[in-house]
């Protein structure tokens, strides 16, 4: 063990749906330790499908998924779970018939034998997020969508994960609250250390808060480095290029 | 010539007796909001649970412990139900595919013949009973079967059971969550297909229960599940899938409607009545009276 073994190393994994229909056909890429990797690339490249291997929702038939050096792939998604990681998936992930503070219970899951570290959890993301902690007995699913996404990353904060996958936590959200998801995810990993994986389509907003940047195409890296390398003009070419074949 | 009394009597064994079949209701509603499978055999179910009451009684521990056999009777079922996700259905759930709900339908038909034939075969066609020395009870004016009243007063205790469990354990929380979202309890870090496993042995068990709670009301045979069964599906389609207090509501709306129809009407008709009322939902009110309007998939 070195200090600079990465958090997340994902090496080679080819993944399907349907068998011999490779969605994923060789992706790579590494997470440091509190690192913050922006995953982009055109519609259908295989981003979500990479976080939901990464979490183990589907198991890739080839390569290696490493979490600080232990091998991961196969994995249930509780056991990910787990070894601290958390995923929020593309789709609005709140249980709309429980209370908010039933939903975050739910994300409290793995630590309901421990009253008091869950407490005080609780505590901390009420601070975080005031606008949860007014509503604790209504339905999660009067909220807003913005409050939704809110409430979905709370959740996934409860347990401190030592990483977060996050898939496109703004689509469909008005500027000014995509502004508001993009300081959460900041808040998220200032408050817990953790790392974060966000894949994101909103590419000139999501430039401003990563450190590195890959981009997809076809289920496998197109380009990948720091974000220094990523000029709006490159990502602009790269983009005509994936769109063009 | 119709006197309160009678009105009454039939409204309070239409109350009773509609509790029990909402059992059955609630068990296949139960099963299918947590995993959107429609479990076919839940009439064997019940069959088990009355043969089970009923060896229990006749054989082992005597009629006056029949209320020990009741839930000895319903743990069995519940762990045979354990037993039958574990083995014929978490398979199926742990690839994802399209025809997922198919395939159970397929497993679950499967298994409605094979423990039927089973039934049959170590049974034979007699039919069983296994007595109740309870006696006739007076609910306020009106005497009534004590193994009924029995009946009644389980049914109530396990529905109160039931929602105290969803309703204050961790374990409930999950079960609610997971009928909302499978995903959701996934990312929270629960295992699904254990919670499946769960639902499953709730569900078939309180089939099991009815079972063995009417096993001295109507007999033990190898196919006495059907007619529960079918008042079950009746029920689901009165107060929409996946609802429970719509399980509830119509199971004692089925069971008063069909008390009334026999009392009043004609009794040969019995079965008729729930049939007409669910003509008369399908036609108003396709998704039943607390349904689900769109289903998350
Ligand atoms: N559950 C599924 N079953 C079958 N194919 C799927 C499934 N989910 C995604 N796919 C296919 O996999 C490919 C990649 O999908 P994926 O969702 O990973 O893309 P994406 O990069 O996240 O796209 P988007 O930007 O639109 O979210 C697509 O061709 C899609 O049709
Ligand atoms: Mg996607």
């Amino acid at each position: 063990m070195t200090a600079a073994q990465p958090l997340l190393t994902v090496d080679d994994i080819h993944a399907a749906y349907q068998p011999g229909v490779d969605i994923l056909q060789g992706m790579s890429l590494t997470v440091a330790p509190g690192g913050f990797v922006l995953v982009i690339g055109p519609n259908g490249a295989g981003k979500s499908t990479l976080l939901k291997s990464v979490f183990g929702l589907l198991s890739p038939h080839r390569g290696k998924i490493e979490l600080g050096g232990q091998p991961i792939g196969g994995m249930a998604p509780h056991e990910i779970k787990r070894l601290g990681v958390s995923y929020v998936p593309q789709e609005l992930n709140t249980f709309p018939h429980l209370t908010i503070e039933e939903n975050l219970n739910v994300g409290g899951w793995t630590l309901r034998h421990d009253k008091a570290r869950l407490k005080e959890r609780f505590e901390r993301i009420y601070e975080i997020f005031p606008a949860l902690a007014g509503r604790k007995r209504d339905k999660a699913g009067s909220l807003s969508g913005g409050q939704g996404r809110m409430l979905s990353v709370a959740r996934e904060m409860i347990t401190e994960p030592r990483l977060m996958l996050v898939d496109e936590p703004t689509v469909g959200l008005a500027p000014n609250l995509a502004d508001q998801v993009y300081e959460l995810l900041q808040i998220a990993r200032k408050a817990t250390s953790a790392a974060i994986l966000l894949v994101d389509q909103n590419v000139s907003d999501a430039l401003r808060h990563t450190e590195d940047v890959v981009m997809m195409n076809l289920g496998k890296v197109k380009a990948a480095g720091p974000v220094s390398e990523f000029g709006e003009a490159r990502v602009h070419a790269l983009v005509q290029e994936c769109l063009l074949g | 010539m119709f006197s309160t009394e009678l009105v009454a009597q039939t409204a309070i064994s239409g109350v009773m007796i509609g509790v029990l079949y909402a059992l059955m209701a609630l068990g296949i509603t139960f099963i299918y909001s947590i995993m959107r499978m429609i479990n076919w055999a839940m009439g064997e179910f019940y069959m088990i649970g009355s043969y089970l009451q009923f060896m229990l009684v006749a054989w082992v521990l005597g009629p006056d412990l029949w209320w020990l056999a009741i839930l000895i009777s319903t743990a069995g079922v519940f762990l045979l139900g354990l037993v039958v996700q574990w083995g014929l259905i978490k398979p199926i759930f742990k690839k994802p595919p399209e025809m997922r709900d198919d395939y159970a339908t397929v497993v679950t038909l499967a298994l409605l013949l094979f423990l039927r034939s089973i039934a049959t075969g170590l049974a034979g066609p007699n039919q069983f009973t296994p007595g109740s020395t309870l006696p006739i009870m007076m609910i306020g004016p009106m005497p009534m079967a004590g193994a009924r009243v029995a009946a009644f007063v389980f049914a109530l205790a396990a529905l109160g059971i039931f929602w105290a469990v969803l309703r204050y354990t961790w374990y409930g929380l999950a079960l609610r969550a997971a009928s909302q979202s499978r995903v959701g309890v996934q990312t929270a870090g629960i295992d699904v297909l254990s919670v499946d496993r769960v639902a499953f042995g709730i569900g078939v068990a309180l089939a099991g229960l009815a079972g063995a709670l009417l096993a001295p009301v109507f007999l033990v045979f190898p196919t006495n599940g059907m007619i529960t069964t079918v008042k079950g599906f009746e029920i689901v389609v009165i107060g929409g899938l996946g609802s429970i207090p719509g399980a509830l509501i119509a199971g004692i709306l089925l069971g008063l409607i069909e008390s009334f129809g026999a009392a009043f009407i004609d009794s040969a008709y019995q079965n008729i009545y729930g049939f007409l009322l669910v003509l008369a939902i399908l036609v108003l009110r396709p998704t039943g009276l607390f349904g689900e309007r769109g289903r998350e998939a």
